[in-house]
């Protein structure tokens, strides 16, 4: 047959497209010889627009760009002033950090799921994960009184402190979730289609992996151990027990495989920190007292943490003054984007919507 | 060649580098160990530009930091050493007006071609607004015209 090549231009409005994702693929028939990603639909710039902030009025920015798990987010800034103005942490806020932290990453990682799903035409698992994510919401809702866009780990501790109704809820969360993700995972796991189009389709190589800075669970799914919780600790990573879930199969499956396993390892992490939550203050007296807006900072900070989507970095320069002089964000869904290129090559249209799902972009993230 | 050695706030240790010897030094850092280029910043200090580079590794504990000064804005690519800078670098020239050499497809990532300025720069004018539209090739057409705009 003649070999003739075409252009197709894939979103930015499409159902499968996680958001405002553009591809410009070149198809041979039905396979795809090139895919670029063009980004920048959702752009706002929010690194120009911190500049022109307080300290704590960041924070907001930060809210928005990750908007499934806006706490990891809150997370990365807020340790890296607290490293440029040296603030300490009462160890009850720590605490209370680290076990929301990883809840929002299990709703996170079943936002993922049930997307996942609606892309290769499951309906049915996407109202079964968004039913448990719908628990986490609520016990966020308790905490700081808002369901999208928390604003709840603050500089200097967490907002308020936990209700308490808040234990009941947690409790009960936690002794039916493993059942409920069972059950999830038997709708995956039992589907032939499923399997047939997850194992060995997106092959991504440890190499190309660490040449393309990618990080998080698309990383471990090819076979490296890298996790900043266990490689640089923040919080009170290292004093709690928990496993790297690893695969090296490469392939989409290996990246649903690792992201289930991620869940089951976070739900233990929130469950240790909850149990191990002190008395105590749950946010720094002397900046309850005097108020945020008066921090400022000299030098350059680097913070590190492991977002649902992998290394979420924030590089603070600070001149002295009460406004940060540049805030430089590390996206992790930004870098996992760009491998696209070599990870769907040679694949058929299908199997590239697929790859990207198992990607799981955020676009508040990727265009920042 | 390295200019200066110190240490930042977080305790990361930095050199500073001239560019010419900006690819040797990283390359050096690649060999022994620092594979994983975790980030590509540019600061705007008015008189000269800043590029940071934060250099791990994926197999130990360790970080450190690269910084390059340039006043022409002009720089070699590191597009030779990570496949990641790629993507950095196109930011950076997008978003600050630095131009990497070498680079293979030095575009604006998440601006409309034509965009006026580079926004993350101390003298860029944020009240002027600019408004896009589509010409009829399918290219970005950018104006400062409101009704030009969408």
């Amino acid at each position: 047959m003649e070999e003739r090549i075409i252009d197709v231009n894939f979103g930015p409005q499409h159902p499968s497209t996680h958001g405002v994702l553009r591809l410009r693929v070149k198809l041979n028939g039905e396979t795809i010889v090139e895919a670029h990603p063009i980004i920048g639909y959702l752009h706002r710039n929010a690194e120009k627009l911190s500049e022109n902030k307080f300290y704590p009025s960041v924070l907001i920015f930060m809210d928005r760009l990750d908007y499934v798990s806006n706490h990891n987010m809150e997370l990365g800034y807020v340790l890296a002033v607290e490293k440029l103005a040296d603030i300490e942490v009462p160890e009850r806020a720590q605490w209370i950090r680290m076990m929301v932290v990883e809840l929002n990453r299990i709703a996170s990682h079943l936002v993922w799921l049930g997307t996942m799903g609606l892309d290769l035409g499951m309906i049915t698992p996407f109202f079964y994960t968004f039913r448990e994510r719908e628990k986490i919401v609520q016990m966020f809702e308790m905490l700081s009184g808002a369901r999208l866009t928390y604003n709840y780990i603050s500089i200097g501790g967490v907002y308020k402190d936990i209700p308490n109704e808040f234990k009941d809820k947690f409790l009960e969360f936690y002794n039916e979730f493993p059942k409920r993700l069972e059950e999830i995972q038997k709708i995956f796991d039992e589907n032939e289609i499923f399997i047939q189009r997850m194992k060995g389709i997106g092959y991504l190589s440890p190499e190309d992996a660490m040449s393309y800075s990618i990080t998080g669970p698309v990383l471990r799914a090819s076979g490296i151990k890298y996790d900043i919780r266990k490689k640089f600790p923040y919080l009170h990573y290292d004093k709690v027990e928990f496993e790297v879930p690893t695969s090296n199969e490469c392939d989409n499956y290996a990246r649903y495989k690792v992201r289930i396993e991620e869940m089951k390892q976070s739900l233990r992490i929130a469950k240790q920190a909850f149990d191990r939550i002190p008395e105590g203050e749950y946010f720094n007296p002397v900046y309850r007292k005097q108020g945020l807006l008066k921090i400022k900072g000299k030098g350059e900070v680097y913070s590190r943490t492991e977002s649902p989507r992998g290394e979420f970095g924030v590089y603070i320069v600070g001149d002295g003054t009460y406004r940060p002089y540049r805030v430089r964000i590390r996206s992790p869904a930004f870098h996992n984007l760009s491998a696209t290129n070599i990870m769907v090559k040679g694949l058929k249209i299908a199997d590239m919507i697929a790859t990207i799902s198992t990607l799981d972009p955020v676009f508040g993230e990727v265009d920042r | 060649m390295i200019i200066e050695r110190g240490k930042m706030k977080d305790g990361n240790e930095y050199i500073l580098v001239n560019p010419e010897s900006l690819i040797e030094e990283l390359k050096n850092l690649k060999e022994n160990g620092y594979n994983y280029l975790v980030l590509m910043s540019a600061v705007d200090y008015l008189k000269y530009r800043e590029v940071v580079y934060h250099l791990s590794s994926y197999n130990e504990e360790k970080m450190v930091v690269v910084k390059v000064r340039t006043s022409d804005d002009v720089l070699p690519s590191a597009t030779v050493l990570w496949d990641s800078a790629n993507w950095f670098e196109r930011e950076i020239y997008d978003l600050m007006g630095i131009k990497f050499n070498g680079h293979p497809d030095l575009k604006r990532i998440f601006l409309p071609e034509g965009w006026v300025g580079h926004p993350l720069r101390k003298d860029y004018d944020i009240s002027k607004e600019q408004f896009v539209n589509m010409n009829d090739d399918g290219t970005d057409r950018v104006s400062f015209d409101p009704k030009d705009g969408w």
